[in-house]
């Protein structure tokens, strides 16, 4: 079959929300970049089984995030497991003012597991609807939105903890006992 | 359009039920604003080269 001209263009045209959406899961801007050029070959590969009209953005993700998995379970799931979560847990530290600032949102968002990472960036900032991330992540919408709910009161707990005071891994305690500590 | 949050701890099992994105990440909500300021960084990152030139490669492998 011949290769419609647009295709090409359509790729080019998503690579910008392509390699957010694999720095958001991979955490790495290199490994990220090597999963979109991995996905655009697939992409270019599959391109036959793309129906036009669907939503290509979608069909790329969906493509990006198999790769992604694909790649954890070989590499045994090194990625995330060793110690980037407790470096990360010790990156969070209180903002000077109480804002929240993007270097701390970025370290609460690594805290994440993966799994809720990818279902609050789809919703969040990627603009995809509950369906169509559900399709990308192949499961099911309460899925999706149960992911999203969790995600973001981990968000809210992990900021909240870094906003309030330097209490470290006791901050649940102090949130148990309330105002009595503040 | 926001819904007051009412914080009562004392209600075990009542979680509210999200609705839509809005109402759970909406502009109003600290952490979607974040997470918005998060995702367009990166995608305002600049493209590096070397996809266009897969993508060329990727047509002219299939002319052939």
């Amino acid at each position: 079959m011949t290769s419609s001209p647009g295709f090409k263009t359509d790729l080019l045209g998503a690579i910008p929300s392509l390699r957010a959406f694999a720095v958001s899961l991979a955490q790495n801007a290199d490994k990220a970049d090597d999963l979109v050029q991995e996905t655009l070959v697939k992409a270019w590969d599959k391109q036959s089984s793309f129906q036009p009209g669907t939503n290509l953005k979608a069909w790329l993700f969906t493509i990006l995030r198999n790769e992604f998995y694909s790649q954890m379970r070989k590499r045994g799931r090194e990625v995330q497991d060793s110690d980037g979560v407790m470096t990360a847990r010790l990156a969070v530290h209180p903002s000077q003012h109480g804002l929240l600032d993007l270097e701390d949102f970025r370290a609460a968002l690594e805290q994440l597991p993966e799994d809720q990472r990818e279902a609050i960036i789809l919703i969040g900032a990627s603009g995809f609807s509950y369906e169509e991330a559900a399709e990308i992540c192949q499961c099911a919408v309460g899925t999706i939105k149960s992911r999203v709910s969790r995600a973001r009161t981990r968000l809210q707990e992990i900021l909240k903890i870094s906003g309030e005071a330097d209490f470290g891994p006791d901050a649940i305690a102090t949130q148990v006992m309330g105002s009595a500590v503040a | 359009m926001y819904r007051m949050i009412k914080d009562t701890p004392g209600a075990p099992g009542a979680k509210p039920r999200p609705t839509s994105s809005a109402e759970l990440l909406g502009a109003n909500s600290e952490i979607g604003r974040k997470l918005k300021q998060y995702y367009d960084e990166l995608v305002s990152d600049e493209v590096p080269d070397r996809f266009e030139q897969l993508l060329s490669q990727l047509e002219q492998t299939k002319k052939d």
